[in-house]
């Protein structure tokens, strides 16, 4: 029966960024109950005749891998941080490593309140909300498989600025703050790669301050895309309006009518919660540049980080 | 009311007139998780001991999806009483469901 199926991999197209579900998607009947239903988001995948493929939508992808792999067997170098730490260095820290399933809008941490656990996402995302009274909030940085959650710690502070709340669900590895503080002072390279991941932040929340005080909704919107895209490694991923318009305090309506514009122009589709990024570079052209330049800071470190040897 | 004027009828059969249901789904991805449960919800209430179903996991059987046509999951097919009729979608419009299999004219 269906509940004991393996997600099986032969026959079955997922590979992100191809342009496959796009043109099945145009197959289908205008205004056809399959486009209906699609557009309903009642539809899990798709199958394309050309290729004699299943295609999954980004949901159904998520779900699937996630009830096919435990947490517990999740691999934990997907995260660049721990995979960084030379194998002594990362047995010390193993044993305080507890795999979690992080759903959306999950808040990891609140301003104000104590840390008590620093989260490693492996193929989940987390968006860094600074808050502006009780109800706006504006993003400020986005944590995927190269970052963590609960920086301040490495800074001896044990509360956070910034709301910490999961935008794309998925794995991540978590330590209490205690035992991550002792790993923290006994490591050296943990101390140093941190040290790097704390200037990238800090870079990348300045860019995005930059960014959201000149820029266009929709040059936003495209550079937030291309963030996400980096960061779950693929060109189609899960997303609401709702959720991108809160993170880039603007009202719903104006991303949607965004959106609207992009896909015009060809560049993403979006249905129903699903983004699939089309054309990649003509996105880059379209946003502010902000992206590029988030990225350029983090190659600069990581080039330096080499260049050091950075492994003591 | 009695049971036996509750007992449901399939249009243009009889009550004892088996209706053949196929379900073609993805796995345990969520709208085919959710069609499984509509559907065994509509066939508990409306089609108790008259209908057959089979469900054919698309990941697992993709050519027996392709061999009858199917472009989306999760897609319901009543292949029996004819005519044979499909319904796309994870089967939360229980009237809709009715309709296509032929319960409600």
């Amino acid at each position: 029966m269906h509940e004991s199926t393996v997600f099986p991999t032969e026959g079955l197209d997922t590979s992100p960024g191809k342009p496959r579900l796009k043109r099945v998607l145009l197959c289908l009947v205008d205004g056809g109950p399959e486009r209906q239903a699609i557009e309903a988001g009642e539809i899990d995948a798709v199958i394309d005749y050309a290729d004699r493929k299943v295609i999954l939508f980004p949901a159904a992808e998520r779900a699937l891998r996630s009830t096919s792999k435990p947490t517990s067997t999740r691999e934990p170098h997907a995260n660049r941080i721990l995979a960084a730490l030379p194998s002594p260095e990362y047995r010390r820290l193993q044993h305080a490593l507890e795999p979690v399933m992080l759903t959306e809008k999950q808040v990891l941490c609140e301003p104000g309140e104590p840390i008590r656990y620093v989260y490693f996402p492996l193929d989940s995302v987390i968006s860094l909300l600074a808050t502006a009274g009780s109800r706006r909030v504006l993003e400020v940085g986005l944590v995927g498989f190269e970052g963590m959650v609960g920086i301040p710690i490495t800074l001896g502070v044990d509360v956070p600025s910034v709301r910490a709340m999961v935008h794309v669900p998925g794995a991540a590895m978590r330590v209490p703050e205690a035992q991550f503080r002792e790993a923290y002072e006994k490591s050296r390279t943990l101390r140093h790669e941190l040290t790097s991941y704390v200037y990238a932040e800090l870079a990348m929340a300045r860019q995005i301050a930059a960014c959201s005080a000149f820029h266009t909704i929709e040059q936003r919107l495209a550079r937030r895309l291309l963030m996400t895209a980096d960061r779950v490694q693929s060109d189609l991923f899960s997303l609401t309006q709702k959720f991108v318009a809160c993170a880039l305090g603007v009202r719903r309506e104006s991303i949607s009518e965004a959106a609207g514009r992009l896909q015009k122009r060809g560049l993403i589709a979006y249905y129903r919660g699903n983004m699939q990024i089309l054309n990649s570079r003509g996105l880059q052209s379209a946003s502010c540049g902000c992206c590029t330049r988030i990225k350029r800071s983090n190659d600069h470190i990581r080039s330096d980080q080499r260049s050091m040897g950075g492994d003591g | 009311m009695s049971p036996r004027q509750t007992r449901p009828r399939t249009t243009g059969a009889d009550s004892t007139t088996t209706v053949n249901l196929r379900l073609y789904i993805a796995g345990s991805a969520p709208n085919s998780v959710q069609a499984v449960t509509n559907l065994k919800r509509i066939c508990h209430e409306h089609l108790r001991g008259v209908h057959r179903l089979q469900i054919v996991d698309i990941l697992e059987h993709p050519q027996r999806a392709m061999s009858a046509g199917i472009l989306v999951t999760p897609t319901l097919v009543k292949l029996s009483p004819s005519p044979a009729t499909q319904v796309v979608g994870n089967l939360s419009d229980t009237e809709k469901v009715l309709i296509a299999i032929g319960i409600r004219g």
